[in-house]
């Protein structure tokens, strides 16, 4: 077998030098694999959903022709990179081969079954026959093959839950691993963006590791996913606000933490101009954790030091070692999690 | 006295309810409310990343780089560079304080340097009195509002005015170099060379120590040189860090394929994400100080290739940051004359 690089550049066709995720076109000739390459069976693409809506609309809806700009994303390019948006998405498939270096190195065998929890957007992909489209859940099913690098990161799938549901939370895996991480007992936690998915694994882990001493608050925007969150019962207090203005919520953390702040605060919401918010409700030595992908760079480090707050901001890291075991824990743990997540993504 | 918010609410004119410094339009009426204070403003220590855009788009011509800056000013209020957010630092005098801003903290006549951005300072410029192309320092008649929450510094005596705001703009810098270095870490500081590379260097060299390794990569042969001759690295590498493989290739040569365990990213070029993440090793940081970094490309780059680090979001400030800087440039002839040199 051929020596491949650890990150994939070994397949990199256009432009040379770069990694696979900014590469035009990637090789994705699977009849030999690299002795670092684990070649993966796919059996279906969960399309990420800013990609799939671009290309539904396109195709306007036709499932022929979602099916034919599909195939000619990955004949182009050798990945599932969609040109417009960027972004790819993951796919679940079994293990069909390991690469020589990696026997002895990696946890899993031929024949496991796993999802990849790196982008679509990275990965070498050969689509042989695309055999059901599910528009409502981004899935397709194919026929294929797909090759995950050394680097790649990869969780197998359990066999005591429907893997609909499994692909669904690991889907955002990072988010509650990370507050696992983070929250330390006794600690004040402000999670923003409470009721979304990823926000609700993440007030469920905040108050599992802040124990009866710390207290959890979740901050929510619609009625509805309010409503929810307060008959889950994973927060200590619960309430509905726009997040884009850091004044009112302030006051209502002041008043919530009798003026103490929190030592937590984890940044979920997908939209612009949030991080004020989340600056000025962290004590001084507190840790932001910006996990929406609207944060902005300068907004947040220029704030900071425009309200002269000493706070630790982190840029939301989508993997964290044990990611994937936490996050299907959290399901196996709370049944009234298990059936939202069930009713809504799976 | 009208009575103000502590974090300067009450000047925002649009959006209502944002805070100063993402507002588009501040009022920089002198006027000031009861915790405020007026500033005589006389140097602008406009921010790298925004002086280079401001000169980039203006063709190094200086009558066109001022009436940039006026034009900025009078539309929003502040010096917020509206492509690159940023904004700077200035340099004034103590000339009005409200009657319930912190006691004893400042008096009328003092010199200070204010450590918030520019991007959220109620400033009005009456005229410019000279701009350099080659000195992001423009010398201003001008006043400024300083808000509770804001951050500054009385200028020390023992160090000219000029000086210390060039080393006081980037204070936050080594002050976090100096938090995250421990002895025996391997430290990579890339855009090493510039002004907050090279107090990074210096923090870094310090905290690390003998058994410690200070890793610097820079774009300029010529800042490489002076890195190497003032002893602030125990590595140099002269490469372009938009080059991904290039610098990983070098760094894990360095480092006997170990990787660095404190990456401080300095560099005001785009795309450097990266480079940042693959040398550094499993349960490292990252401290992106550079305000060309994208968010998304950090995020979703880590992610990528896999890495369990932490990525930290450069903060300007920290508890000290003045002091431990400016003790840098006491401590350091060398860096002294430097600086002097450079950005004096």
């Amino acid at each position: 077998m051929k020596k491949g690089n650890k990150y994939g550049t070994h397949r990199v066709i256009e432009p040379k030098g770069v990694l696979p995720q900014p590469a035009n076109k990637i090789d994705n000739n699977m009849d030999e694999i690299y002795d670092n390459e684990i070649l993966i069976d796919v059996q279906t693409l969960n399309i990420d959903s800013a990609s799939f809506t671009q290309i539904e609309e396109q195709a306007g809806g036709d499932k022929a022709e979602i099916a034919r700009i599909m195939l000619d994303i990955v004949a182009k390019q050798g990945k599932h990179r969609n040109p417009v948006t960027g972004s790819g998405g993951m796919l679940l498939g079994t293990v069909e081969k390991i690469g020589d270096a990696l026997i002895g190195k990696t946890d899993l065998k031929v024949g496991d079954k796993i999802a990849t929890l790196v982008s679509l957007s990275l990965t070498p992909l050969r689509i042989d026959k695309i055999k059901d489209i599910r528009p409502d859940i981004d899935q397709v099913d194919i026929d294929g093959k797909a090759i995950l690098f050394e680097s790649g990161i990869y969780a197998k799938i359990p066999s005591d839950m429907p893997e609909t549901l499994a692909l669904s939370a690991l889907d955002v895996a990072g988010a509650p691993a990370q507050t696992a991480k983070l929250v330390k007992p006794g600690d004040t936690v402000l999670i923003i963006g409470a009721g979304g998915k990823s926000g609700m694994l993440c007030c469920y882990e905040a108050k599992k590791r802040a124990g009866v001493t710390g207290k959890v608050i979740g901050l929510c925007h619609s009625e509805k996913s309010t409503k929810r969150l307060i008959e889950l019962d994973l927060c200590d207090y619960v309430f509905a606000a726009d997040a884009t203005q850091p004044v009112p919520i302030l006051e209502k953390i002041e008043e919530l933490t009798n003026g103490q702040l929190c030592d937590v605060i984890i940044n979920n919401v997908n939209i612009t101009d949030t991080e004020m918010t989340s600056i000025l409700t962290t004590k001084d030595g507190g840790i932001v954790y910006f996990f929406s992908m609207a944060t902005s760079f300068t907004k947040a480090a220029l704030g900071a030091e425009g309200v002269g707050k000493d706070v630790n901001m982190i840029v939301g890291n989508g993997y964290t070692r044990g990611h994937a075991e936490i996050t299907l824990q959290i399901l196996r743990e709370s049944d009234k999690l298990r059936k939202v997540f069930t009713e809504l993504y799976a | 006295m009208k009575k103000g918010c502590r974090y300067g609410t009450h000047r925002v004119l649009s959006p209502l309810g944002t805070l100063p410094q993402p507002a588009l339009k501040l009022d920089n009426s002198t006027d000031i409310y009861d915790n405020e204070v007026l500033i005589d403003v006389s140097t602008l220590n406009i921010d790298s990343a925004s002086f280079t855009q401001i000169k980039q788009a203006c063709g190094n011509d200086p009558a066109k780089m001022e009436e940039m800056i006026l034009s900025i000013v009078k539309e929003r209020g502040k010096l917020q560079n509206p492509v690159t957010g940023s904004g700077g630092m200035l340099i004034g005098t103590v000339k009005k304080i409200g009657e319930s801003f912190p006691k004893n903290r400042i008096k009328i006549g003092d010199r200070v340097a204010t450590l918030v951005s520019l991007s959220l300072t109620p400033l009005k410029i009456n005229a410019i009195k000279s701009i350099n192309p080659s000195s992001d320092q423009v010398d201003v008649d001008a006043q400024a509002i300083l808000f509770e929450s804001g951050l500054f510094a009385i200028l020390p005596d023992d160090i000219p005015e000029k000086l210390a705001l060039a080393a006081l703009d980037v204070a936050g810098a080594p002050a976090q170099v100096d938090r995250l270095v421990t002895e025996g870490d391997i430290v990579c500081i890339i855009g090493g060379g510039g002004k907050s590379g090279i107090l990074c260097c210096y923090q870094a060299m310090l905290n690390a120590g003998p058994s410690g390794k200070v890793i610097v990569v820079e774009f300029s042969a010529e800042n490489a040189k002076r890195i190497e001759k003032l002893n602030l690295a125990t590595d140099i590498i002269v490469a372009d860090a938009t080059n991904v493989m290039d610098v990983y290739n070098k760094v894990m040569s360095i480092t006997g394929g170990r990787g660095c365990d404190v990456t401080v990213n300095n560099v005001n070029v785009p795309s450097t994400e990266m480079t940042s993440i693959l040398i550094t090793k499993g349960q490292g940081y990252v401290y992106f100080f550079s305000m060309a970094t994208s968010f998304t490309k950090a995020a979703l780059g880590a992610e990528g290739v896999g890495k369990d680090i932490n990525l930290i979001v450069g903060n300007g400030y920290a508890k000290g940051h003045a002091n431990l800087t400016l003790n840098i440039i006491r401590e350091s002839k060398e860096i002294r004359d430097l600086f002097e040199k450079l950005y004096v």
